[in-house]
């Protein structure tokens, strides 16, 4: 069955312009709605594993139109997206009744899926950078959503970086424009497949670098995330850090570096410098924060350094030669943890989401014994503190592993050892908030706190089922094969990226 | 017996305890009685284990880029006699606690955890893939973590440490497994023998040697042992770090060392000096320290640290008599200190306390504990016939062994090894007296007159250790026989100077002990004590202030000059790598976050910076 592509656009873009029509009577009919277009969306991206497709919008072909391409990265992309969207909705539909209109917030966050489903679909880079806006604006809408004076602070700063990095992003585009002639990415793509890359060009690589960094608030680009990550709601920081960093950071910037602008040993060094700062400072910044969503937003910091550092290596092997089998194993390394994180941060987030509402505070100092008062949101964040700190069984495990050795083959032990030690004070830092937070003493105002069960916890043990079996994405080749080797080649295959594309333009004959 | 015994008894526990973890408090009725089976189900497969020695199974699961991930099984005689020991001691430990974890809060977790434990230990054992073994290590830590946070009060403090330890031990072993396959090409263990003495080689040992150790509980690595001795019960220390981590770490430090079948055994060879060392210093340093401590579990912990020592000390020979005395003494220790642990748990049970200093003249309140516990304390301190004697023997020999074959460094400082070995022997005695007397012997304090002897549950097990204890001792060639020489490959008999006629001294104690209880029946037959309250100048003194506790004994050794400075550095923490790291770690995090101030004028310099050093970089305009 073949789906459309723009319907991962439409779909979740006209429901957020009807649903703030339902107004304050059918609040109940909008948030059902909601998911369900959401939990649509999930079922299409599943469906669209394995698939190659190329949409031409309004027939203008290539180079004259706007397409629409949806390969192994993509799709894995959308996947996360729709997975993380829909437990972040099914959680929201009781968390969000402290807020007060919700129709708003549930405009904004189909919004903000519109704006990521077209960053991943999208094949020309202006209108990457047009989604890149719409899914930027409505985050820093609700971000601010509780219009608290330190949420609103944390939105204006995160709204001041936001709107320089997607200025840098245009920039970029324009200087592209003027040394290619196209937007297109694949005609950009053979351009530099067969012209080289010019200084011009590598000044608009430098300020995507920069862009897509601060998106997806790599060190030294990363300052506002600790603010607004904790700021927002926590479904939607789960969002945030689940997803939105990945859309519009990690992948734009690994599509424009592999399969436009192309890989060169420069860049791939400054990708694993990014991503070595983002891991260490990161989390040594993590492991001193008694604020529980600070804490796990710094850890987003952290955790998105490993994907980066992942994505760097293989860049590295490829431009040096190396053996294309360690590259490739760096990148499914990264990509597989570009997964888990969606899965382990968005579970952490609700699960001090469903502290924070359940006790009011999310001070760790403040909190303790919660483990007999909220049993599954302790079973569930115990288990997603076990993945993220690459606890085997679990998800982290696999990725951190695969990781780690594919540093040691190609050599870059010292690499291999930064990423080990990252893991151990992730590790510690995830004990932290174990021990003050579910184990100790409970204090004597907290003695009558309950739970809310429900969606809530459905979202919450949804996720945590997928921390305990997503190891299968790897150790099930067919799985492999379908979700993350066809993610990883479209990658690998770099330039290769511009003769896909416009050859399937041409067998669709239009 | 089929080969599907392999898996089914590593992954049925480790499943069922994994469920049970997060099963609701209600069903606790179920779990136990469930606890119970499993382990001695567990233990059944462990002696059909032990019989097959050939058994051997193999599946792929999955292979990415050339490298293989299959679960690999295969038993050997090294794992099988440990692997019928951990599953020993885990259902002892099992039948010990489950009445009494009932009460507790987190049931279910204690018990989720014994049975990972049961299936993760013989997991570690049976496994012949490095990152097979890793898998089942982890799950040994994190069932150890689980158990200790299901404590009192501080058990989360205690937690925390040792999960960090020896989480960032895992680390090291992960990156050593991973430097080995990068030399040899392959992860099956029964494949690898390293001869290139490489760095990468070194390193990789270094790393793995450093898990070992850290899970063992060697010197400077040992320090989450005391803290979880002091605050978690005494069940989950009999089980996982008196007896089970140690099999392990031991074990993963005999196949990395093994002469001629070890993974590094040529690495190893020249680094017989390094572990010699490590060896010494935790036998000597552990048990000074344990003579000043006044908490029991604590006591026993850092005599489990120094035990330690022995074993390395009998690897570090790398000749047979030693290794089997390091192995030997590895199996005695894991039987006298769970039983010790035991004992503690019991005192603690019935007396609410742990402190040396509140307890007293308990051996005629709980006779069968007393019993236990001093067979256990004389084991340990190696006084003959008991087998921590046997052992310790063994290794002496092993290490005048080495002094006469080689001529390295660490050959050529055998006295040195052998005396600081022998000195620390006897210092464990003199603080096993201590105990004794403080627990057992003094006078009773008043708020002890109620005691009881605790429930079959708990004396059956501790009796089993002590009867074990005397049989590993009295009759110790047929452990050695039976289990060790298999396990270390010897044919026959080894030829050691000394060995001794245990049944002929074993003789002569039990005349001794008998002419002297005949001496005491003879004195005390028809004359009466007359039996007064004390009194100094007129005044009659209350029974409390007439203690002489045994926290007393060896202050003299804390105040001496030199050693005194020592002390005080190691009550502050100096030389725990724990907190030592966790100060420097805090000052990089606090420096950082001095850095994010929150001022968004701050943060954009950032961002320009960082966009300028790109433009340097990417447009090779420097």
């Amino acid at each position: 069955m073949s789906i459309p592509l723009p319907l991962f656009i439409a779909l979740p873009l006209a429901s957020a312009f009807l649903l703030p029509l339902c107004g304050k009577k059918f609040k109940g009919f909008a948030s059902l709605a909601a998911t369900v277009v959401i939990a649509v969306l999930l079922v299409m991206s599943i469906l669209s594993f394995g698939r190659f497709d190329v949409y031409i919008v309004g027939r203008w072909t290539i180079p004259l139109g706007i397409n629409l391409v949806l390969d192994g990265l993509s799709a894995l992309m959308l996947a996360t997206i729709s997975t993380v969207s829909f437990t972040a909705m099914l959680f929201s539909n009781r968390y969000m009744e402290q807020y007060t209109s919700k129709n708003k917030y549930l405009s904004l966050f189909l919004l903000m899926v519109t704006g990521m489903n077209g960053v991943v679909l999208s094949g020309d880079i202006f209108n990457l950078f047009v989604f890149l806006e719409i899914a930027s604006i409505a985050s820093y809408a609700l971000v601010g959503f509780g219009c608290e004076h330190e949420e609103l602070e944390a939105a204006f700063k995160y709204m001041t970086l936001g709107t320089v990095a997607s200025m840098f992003v245009l920039f970029g585009v324009g200087v592209v424009y003027g040394n290619t002639g196209s937007l297109n990415m694949a005609v950009i793509s053979r351009y530099v497949a067969e012209n080289g890359i010019n200084t011009g060009l590598a000044f608009a690589l430098a300020l995507f670098t920069t862009g897509f960094g601060l998106k997806a608030a790599l060190v030294p680009f990363h300052a506002w995330l600790p603010d607004a990550h904790p700021s927002a709601p926590a479904p939607i920081s789960a969002m945030l850090s689940g997803v939105l960093i990945k859309a519009l950071g990690i992948y734009s910037l690994s599509r424009v570096i592999f399969n436009v602008l192309g890989i060169s040993v420069q860049i791939s060094w400054v990708l694993i410098a990014l991503g070595v700062l983002s891991m260490v400072i990161g989390v040594f910044l993590a492991v001193g924060q008694w604020d529980f969503k600070r804490l796990l937003a710094y850890h987003s910091i952290s955790q998105m350094g490993y994907v980066i550092l992942g994505i760097g290596m293989a860049a590295l092997i490829l431009s040096n030669g190396g053996n294309p089998a360690w590259a490739s194993l760096a990148l499914l390394g990264g990509l597989f943890h570009l997964m888990n994180h969606a899965v382990f941060k968005s579970l952490l987030f609700l699960t001090s989401g469903s502290v924070e509402m359940s006790t009011g505070t999310r001070q760790l100092k403040e909190l303790g014994g919660l483990a007999e008062r909220l049993p599954v949101t302790r079973s569930t964040c115990t288990i997603a503190s076990a993945a993220i700190a690459g606890v085997p069984p679990f998800n982290g495990f696999w990725s951190k592993l695969i990781l780690v050795i594919a540093a040691v083959q190609a050599g870059l032990y010292g690499l291999a050892a930064v990423t080990v030690l990252v893991s151990i004070v992730t590790l510690i830092s995830f004990l932290k908030v174990q021990r003050y937070v579910f184990l100790g003493e409970l204090p004597e105002n907290l003695k009558s706190t309950a739970e809310h069960r429900g969606l809530m916890a459905c979202a919450m043990i949804l996720l945590a089922i997928l921390c305990v079996f997503m190891g299968a994405l790897v150790i099930y080749e067919p799985f492999r094969v379908v979700v993350l080797d066809n993610a990883v080649n479209a990658l690998s295959d770099g330039f290769a990226y511009a003769g896909k594309v416009l050859s399937a333009q041409i067998l669709t004959g239009q | 017996m089929s080969n599907e015994l392999l898996p089914i008894i590593v992954f049925a526990p480790i499943v069922l305890g994994f469920i049970t973890l997060f099963l609701p408090r209600a069903l606790r009725y179920f779990t136990a009685p469930l606890t119970l089976l499993v382990t001695a189900l567990v233990f059944l497969g462990a002696v059909g284990i032990f019989q097959d020695k050939t058994l051997s199974y193999s599946v792929p699961i999955f292979n990415i880029q050339e490298i293989s991930f299959d679960l690999l099984l295969r038993n050997t005689s090294l794992s099988s006699f440990m692997i019928l020991f951990a599953a020993g001691f885990t259902s002892l430990i099992a039948i010990y606690s489950v009445k009494s974890s009932m009460d507790n809060k987190a049931a279910n977790i204690f018990y989720g955890a014994i049975m990972l434990t049961a299936g993760g230990s013989i997991g570690v054992l049976l496994a012949d893939h490095l990152l097979v073994l890793l898998f089942f290590w982890e799950i040994v830590t994190v069932a150890l973590y689980l158990m200790i946070t299901t404590g009192q009060e501080k058990s989360n403090f205690a937690a925390t440490k040792t999960f960090a330890m020896l989480g960032a031990s895992d680390g090291a072993l992960l990156l050593g497994i991973l430097f080995t396959y990068k030399i040899c090409g392959t992860f099956q263990m029964s494949h690898i023998a390293i001869t290139e003495n490489e760095p990468l080689a070194i390193a990789a040992f270094l790393l793995m040697a450093v898990a070992a150790l850290t899970k063992a509980g060697a010197f400077p690595l040992h320090t989450w042992l005391p803290t979880s001795g002091q605050y978690s019960n005494a069940a989950v220390m009999a089980i996982l770090p008196a007896s089970i981590d140690k099999l392990l770490g031991i074990y993963l430090l005999v196949v990395l060392v093994l002469p001629q079948k070890g993974l590094f055994a040529m690495v190893a060879w020249d680094l017989r000096l390094v572990l010699a060392i490590i060896g010494a210093a935790t036998v000597l340093i552990a048990v000074m320290i344990a003579m000043v401590q006044h908490n029991i579990k604590k006591l026993f912990a850092y005599h489990a640290i120094s035990q330690v020592g022995y074993m390395v000390l009998g690897i570090a020979t790398m000749n047979p008599i030693g290794l089997a005395g390091g192995l030997f003494h590895m199996l005695n220790h894991s039987i006298y200190k769970s039983c010790l642990f035991l004992c503690g748990g019991a005192v603690e049970e019935s007396t609410g306390t742990a402190e040396l200093e509140q307890l007293g003249g308990l051996g005629k309140k709980m006779p069968l504990t007393f019993m236990a516990c001093f067979i256990a304390a004389m084991s340990i301190s190696g006084v003959l016939p008991f087998n921590g004697f046997a052992s310790k023997w063994l290794v002496y020999q092993g290490i005048i062994q080495m002094g006469k074959d080689t001529t390295t460094t660490a050959a050529i400082l055998w006295p040195l090894w052998l005396v600081t070995a022998m000195f620390a022997s006897a210092l464990t005695l003199a603080s096993f007296v201590k105990i004794l007397h403080s627990v057992f012997l003094s006078r009773m304090p008043d708020a002890l007159r109620e005691t009881k002897e605790v429930s079959a549950f708990k004396f059956v097990p501790m009796m089993i250790l002590a009867a074990l204890c005397v049989i590993f001792g009295i009759l110790y060639t047929l452990p050695l026989k039976i289990f060790i020489y298999p396990a270390l490959g010897f044919k026959g008999d080894l030829q050691v100077l000394g060995f001794w006629d245990s049944s002929f001294a074993t003789l002569m104690l039990m005349i001794g002990l008998c002419v002297g209880a005949v001496i005491i029946a003879a004195v005390s037959i028809g004359k009466k004590a007359r039996k007064v309250p004390t009194w100094t100048c007129g005044e009659i003194q209350p029974n409390d202030s007439m203690i002489i506790p045994g926290t007393a004994f060896y202050k003299t050794v804390s105040s001496l000059e030199g050693l005194k400075q020592l002390y005080s550095w190691q009550e502050k923490e100096v030389f725990d790598p724990y907190t030592q790291a966790g100060k420097s770690g805090s000052g990089l995090t606090n420096m950082l976050k001095w850095l994010h101030n929150g001022i968004l004028p701050i943060y954009m310099n950032w961002v320009t910076i960082g966009l300028l050093v790109l433009l340097f970089i990417l447009c090779e305009i420097w």
